[in-house]
């Protein structure tokens, strides 16, 4: 049983299908990247694993750990070791970032000042919660959010997206931590899953594989830096590895 | 003569403690004045009949002016009682940084307490008051009538703090007003925490040219609690401005917010948020903001918005690992939370410890 398995999952929201039978599976410190046109189901996905409400599981499975999840709460989820950066993360106003920091209680407070240091988020620690945070703020606060909590399954939700270049290596910085990218892959005990449009972060964390989602089903998977060319050079409805389902058994012996 | 125990505990809740430094203390008990001292030079301390006779203006300019006798029921039952309460005042270019503690305390049940104070603040002056209102020891019911009239020389500046904590068969009736000079600043901040039979209090204040009025209440409405509370800024003067801010959190019972901003001359400005939170279906808030405008250059506008605690904040807090319950005493603490500008560190901090009190003992 792998660190992540998610068999036959079908997922809806608000009554429709979105996800229809995913298959998909996660090695322990490892990286997964997922390529899928806009509205095919990728951030349902992310929300059925963190348990987020309104995405309502109508068959399959998702274990974690080895423990079926698919109906725990999302703080127990949490809990368990399970981590999401949002694609778009609320504003909470009234509850300053560094309070949530300090009531989550998992770091010194000298790890936070450093971590928040990391990030270039000092300034941002007393105020509110993402409100008038910039979008590329938004992702870094995220990031920092995750560093205090350190999953053992990231869930990043196009972390890069509106992020400019300088700060997503700096988000790179904090990802390669919370993951130990800089032990051997066999010390690692964290794994991620990425959700990339651009494939920028490919540039600064080392992915393993690459699931391609197309209207709610696994189409694809390969090695990531070869999925992101064709998909660039072919577009989804034209890349060949993007519908090569057949390999992911292949890929999934090796993880 | 009175035998009440009084319980200090209720005391410090309200912010009254006779060992922490102040610049001076006050405090009644029923009808008797049990405590009034001032400890600065340029600071009058006073009960306000001892008042009527050392300054004869406090009588005859001051007393029931901003506040008229027959504005309501209300006060003219007041008008007929013997005033018991304070005379503060502060002599023009005084600045006082430690506050002034008074405290109202109910202890003889079922009567009506009836309190009359006047506070007066010379040109250039500056105090907080931090009063505190509440019954001596849990489970007295009464009533208590409370008027504050407030004037304020030119350039003074006034916060005062208001803490209630009344036992919850209480009926109170606070009435204020205030009168800002030109150029003076008034703060006030109300903080209601705990359950109450009834509140009822709209006071006013009168802005002379470049004055402001400030007005921040926060409110926590539980069980059958009753509080219809308000404030007036009336802009009277050329660039006077007002703020009022309100923020209701209920788990039950009813709240009433009404606020009013006027303005009358030229360059007034003003601004106005009231929001309302309902953390169940036990709980009414009416939120009643008004605008009236009687010139074209004046720039008066609201905010308000009555709802619940949003579902996608919960789930985000929730993400990183709190609880429910931990995300939801976050969220309406962080609502509750307004930082007020002006107010010295120690009454602040005092207000946040009560209310992160009160939003921890219901959650
Ligand atoms: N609350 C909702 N109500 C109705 N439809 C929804 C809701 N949430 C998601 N959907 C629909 O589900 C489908 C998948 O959405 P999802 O957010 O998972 O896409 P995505 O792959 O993450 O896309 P993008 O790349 O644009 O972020 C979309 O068609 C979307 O409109
Ligand atoms: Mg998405």
């Amino acid at each position: 049983m792998s660190f992540l398995e998610i068999t036959d999952l079908h997922v809806s929201v608000e009554g429709k299908e979105i996800l229809k039978g995913i298959d998909l599976s996660l090695g322990i410190g490892r990286t997964a990247i997922i390529f899928g046109p806009n509205g095919s189901g990728k951030s349902t996905l992310m929300g059925a694993i963190s348990g987020l409400p309104g995405y309502e599981i109508t068959q399959g499975s998702i274990t974690f750990k080895g423990q079926d999840i698919s109906r725990l709460s999302v703080d127990e989820r949490s809990r368990l070791g399970i981590g999401l950066s949002f694609q778009y993360p609320p504003a909470i106003k009234g509850v300053r970032l560094l309070t949530l920091l300090e009531t989550l209680n998992r770091q010194t407070p000298e790890k936070i000042t450093e971590y928040a240091q990391l990030l270039n988020l000092t300034a941002y620690l007393d105020r509110d919660i993402n409100v008038g945070f910039s979008g590329g703020e938004r992702k870094r606060s995220e990031v920092l959010q995750l560093m205090m909590q350190m999953p053992d399954l990231l869930l990043l939700d196009e972390p890069e997206s509106g992020v400019d270049i300088e700060n997503i290596s700096v988000i790179a910085d904090g990802l390669r931590i919370i993951l130990e990218k800089d032990q051997p892959i066999s010390r690692r005990k964290r794994s991620a899953i990425i959700i990339t449009h651009t494939g920028f972060i490919l540039d600064y964390i080392k992915a393993d594989i690459a699931f391609v989602i197309m209207n709610g089903h696994v189409l694809g998977c390969g090695a990531p830096g070869e999925i992101f060319e064709e998909i660039r050079r072919d577009g989804y409805s034209k890349c060949s590895s993007c519908f090569a389902e057949k390999f992911c058994e292949e890929y999934k012996g090796a993880l | 003569m009175n035998t009440v125990q009084i319980d200090t505990g209720r005391l410090n809740e309200i912010g009254y403690n006779s060992c922490v430094a102040s610049c001076g203390s006050f405090m009644v008990l029923d009808h008797t004045v049990m405590e009034s001292h001032c400890n600065i030079e340029g600071l009058v301390v006073l009960p306000l009949k001892q008042a009527f006779d050392t300054y004869p203006h406090v009588r005859e300019k001051l007393f029931f002016n901003v506040v008229p006798r027959d504005s309501s029921d209300t006060t003219l039952q007041a008008a007929e009682k013997e005033p018991v309460g304070y005379y503060v005042f502060v002599e023009p270019g005084i600045r006082i940084e430690e506050p002034l503690q008074a405290a109202f305390l109910f202890g003889e049940t079922g009567s009506h307490q009836f309190i009359h104070n006047i506070i007066e603040l010379g040109e250039g002056a500056e105090l907080n008051i931090v009063n505190g209102c509440t019954t001596a020891t849990h489970g007295r019911s009464g009533t208590h009538i409370g008027i504050t009239e407030t004037y304020l020389g030119k350039n003074a500046h006034l916060g005062y703090t208001m803490i209630h904590n009344w036992g919850h068969d209480m009926e109170v009736f606070p009435v204020g007003a205030v009168s800002v000079g030109e150029g003076a600043r008034y703060i006030s901040n109300y903080v209601g925490m705990t359950e109450v039979r009834k509140i009822v209090t709209n006071p006013a204040a009168y802005v002379e040219t470049g004055g402001s009025a400030r007005f921040y209440s926060v409110i926590f409405s539980k069980g059958d609690s009753y509080f219809d509370t308000g404030a007036r800024v009336l802009l009277k003067g050329k660039d006077a401005s007002g703020e009022i801010i309100s923020r209701v959190v209920s788990e039950g019972g009813t709240v009433i917010s009404r606020q009013l901003l006027s303005g009358e001359r030229a360059g007034s400005f003003g601004h106005m948020e009231c929001s309302g939170l309902l953390l169940n279906e036990n709980g009414v808030i009416h939120s009643i903001p008004e605008l009236r405008g009687a010139h074209p250059d004046i720039n008066l506008a609201h905010e308000a918005a009555v709802g619940k605690i949003s579902r996608e904040e919960l789930s985000y807090l929730m993400t990183r690992g709190l609880t429910e319950e931990q995300a939801r005493a976050l969220i309406i603490r962080g609502f509750l939370d307004i930082k007020i500008e002006g107010l010295p560190d120690k009454v602040q901090s005092f207000m946040d410890e009560i209310i992160s009190r009160s939003v921890e003992g219901s959650i």
